[in-house]
């Protein structure tokens, strides 16, 4: 319980951190802090694999790539943020968050689900058991999975099309309604 | 019985050849459109085999999936709404030849929602529908494309977290991932609750329901026309398809932990969005708030909860679609060479073109719910849901919203049917594959509201899903 309570700290000062830092590289590192706090609670709910993968593919191969992409694109570009229009939407938004977030967790500790209780399946949580899931009656999971990452490759080709110059229209102003 | 799911995986071929065909031929070619509208009609010939044959229902893959009755208008619904769209942006130059596939995979999301009987294909199809879609919104390439695009992936995601969020509650709170084993009475009770609030929000904001509508009207303004007019009608037959499936399932014997939260939702959703509509001066716009409504008209149907609302809901996606298409048809013919049509550039258009502004009147009246269209009968069905489910706030509520709107669909008309001041435009062009959409979706609405008799034949035969399982 203790190892939970300051994992989960780690977890969400990572995931605040992502949205506070003012430079994108410092995101990017406390998304860093998150992932690997993640994948030491997939080591704790005995899913040694998943927490391999978590480690390998998230914090070490997308983030780089990432960390690459936000030092090329933003490097000497202004970081001011642009003047919000809603004055005191930050501190609503945070007071319900907490609000929300806290009445889940409060359900949560005080009913724990029955299904804890229910012992592991074998095989659980190495690369053993992955395989034969996935590769077995999930399998069509799987394949919907696979086309939805086409989709997204598509939607790379797409929207780095080069584009034609199209003339803004001038009816932007009055759009709010 | 093998045959059960042929539907789904003849678009997935389509959706393969499409891209090959996109490669082989010459980028800007019409190959692509041709084995798109194949396969749609392929897999509608599918799904009607599989309605004749004898051995449904079945359960596939350990009750992930169900194919039914149910599944099988859904289905026989998105492939209508996937031709329409197809063809009213048929080889349009400005959609990039991207659109035929793109259009057969949001498709497939929409057919796996019809089948979902399992969270995770629940979410999944969910995904497959959505991303599609960020990507087609945005791919027109102008500033107002993509804002629609990113304000639909933020908000998308954001949606797609709480739903996902609802559904580990669930999971936690049941054990178990399939909606037919789910079991209310042995839940424990918060958990479960949290869950299936954040479930039903999640789905509900994909519906468009007030007050989680506010990115409706920017995305469909922003979005290119037939892309617009997929997203009116096909996501909205597939949300409404999976919340149904999902509530009937899982917690048709507990009606009353979601029932009056429904329905207090789709009353507010009717008048707030007939009243919005009101005010719009894009048609485009007009057309989302009407979206909107219309939604909440099909959340009356659901939170009648009874095999009269079942009925009513899957009824009522025929005419609304219909309507959709038809009036986003005459938009698209209109607006020719620009992507959006404010209700001035509408002034003296049964003066240039009477068909297109007798074809407009039908579906705008098809829209307010006026006899002998589609959309009478449809809402003549949700009121008689509501009041046989002793729900009479609901048919109220449907009776207020549709008074609201009707002078909200006349206003438009009313600029059609006055006199332009300046000399008339050039002619409107009539795209082939556009105006076959017009006119059979005309028809089709004129047809609805004279004789539903077949249609309501099928959907009777299709609500009664979840007595049987």
């Amino acid at each position: 319980m203790i190892g939970f309570v300051i994992l989960a700290i780690i977890a969400l000062g990572g995931g605040i951190g992502v949205i506070v830092a003012r430079q994108p590289v410092h995101s990017a590192l406390f998304l860093i802090m998150n992932i690997l706090a993640l994948a030491i609670f997939y080591i704790l709910l005995s899913a040694e694999f998943l927490a391999a993968a978590q480690v390998i593919v998230y914090a070490g191969a997308i983030m780089v790539l990432f960390l690459f992409v936000v030092t090329l694109l933003t490097a000497g570009k202004d970081d001011r943020e642009p003047k919000e229009n809603l004055a005191g939407q930050r501190l609503t938004a945070g007071i319900l968050a907490v609000l929300v977030g806290g009445g889940l967790a409060v359900v949560g500790v005080l009913y724990p689900s029955r299904a804890i209780g229910l012992g592991l399946p074998h095989n659980f949580g190495n690369l053993r058991g992955m395989g034969v899931t996935l590769w077995g009656p999930d399998f069509i999971y799987l394949a919907a999975v696979a086309l939805m990452l086409l989709t997204a490759a598509v939607g790379v080709l797409v929207l780095n099309r080069p584009r034609r110059q199209v003339k803004p229209a001038p009816r932007l102003e009055e759009r709010e309604s | 019985m093998t045959y059960a799911l042929w539907p789904e995986y003849s678009v997935v071929i389509g959706v393969f050849v499409t891209m090959i065909a996109v490669m082989v031929f010459n980028r800007r070619s019409i190959q692509a459109y041709w084995v798109g509208l194949a396969t749609i009609v392929v897999s509608g010939i599918i799904t009607i085999a599989d309605w004749s044959s004898k051995s449904l229902p079945v359960a596939l893959y350990g009750h992930a999936v169900t194919v039914d009755a149910f599944s099988l208008v859904v289905n026989g619904l998105v492939l209508v709404a996937a031709a329409g769209a197809l063809m009213i942006g048929w080889n349009d130059k400005r959609y990039g030849p991207d659109f035929p596939v793109l259009v057969l995979l949001a498709l497939l999301g929409m057919m796996v929602l019809g089948l979902a009987n399992n969270f995770v294909v629940l979410f999944i199809g969910i995904e497959l529908l959505s991303l599609p879609l960020y990507i087609l919104a945005a791919s027109r390439g102008t500033g107002e494309s993509g804002e629609a695009g990113l304000k639909y992936l933020l908000l998308g995601a954001f949606s797609s977290g709480i739903l996902l969020f609802g559904l580990a509650l669930l999971y936690g709170a049941s054990g178990t991932l399939v909606f037919t084993h789910l079991d209310p009475a042995h839940m424990i009770l918060p958990l479960a609750g949290a869950g299936l609030a954040l479930t039903v929000v999640g789905l509900v904001f994909k519906l468009g329901i007030v007050p989680f509508h506010m990115w409706i009207p920017d995305v469909y303004e922003g979005s290119p026309l037939p892309v617009t007019t997929y997203m009116a009608f096909g996501t909205k037959v597939g949300a409404a398809a999976i919340l149904m499936r999902f509530l009937f399932f899982g917690f048709s014997l507990d009606a009353g932990w979601w029932g009056p939260a429904l329905g207090y939702l789709a009353v507010l959703t009717m008048v707030v969005g007939n009243l919005l509509a009101l005010a719009q001066k894009d048609l485009k716009r007009l057309l989302a708030y009407s979206g909107i409504a219309n939604a909440g008209y099909l959340l009356v149907g659901i939170s009648a909860h009874n095999m009269f609302g079942a009925r009513a809901l899957l009824f009522y996606l025929l005419p609304y679609g219909l309507a959709v298409l038809a009036a986003f048809a005459v938009i698209q013919f209109v607006a020719g060479e620009r992507d959006s049509l404010s209700l001035d550039d509408l002034t003296g258009l049964a003066y240039r073109s009477p068909w297109l502004a007798a074809f407009l009147t039908v579906a705008m009246l098809s829209l307010a719910g006026i006899p002998l269209t589609g959309g009478f009968v449809g809402k003549f069905y949700l009121i008689q849901a509501a009041l046989f489910a002793n729900q009479p706030g609901l048919a109220i509520g449907l009776v207020v919203g549709a008074m609201v709107g009707l002078a909200a669909y006349v206003r438009p008309l009313q600029r059609a049917f006055s006199k332009a001041a300046g000399e008339s435009s050039e002619p409107i062009r009539w795209p082939v594959a556009g105006s076959i959409v017009l006119v059979v979706a005309v028809v089709a609405t004129i047809g609805l509201g004279v004789y539903p008799a077949p249609v309501v034949h099928i959907v009777n035969h299709s609500a009664a899903f979840y007595w049987l399982h």
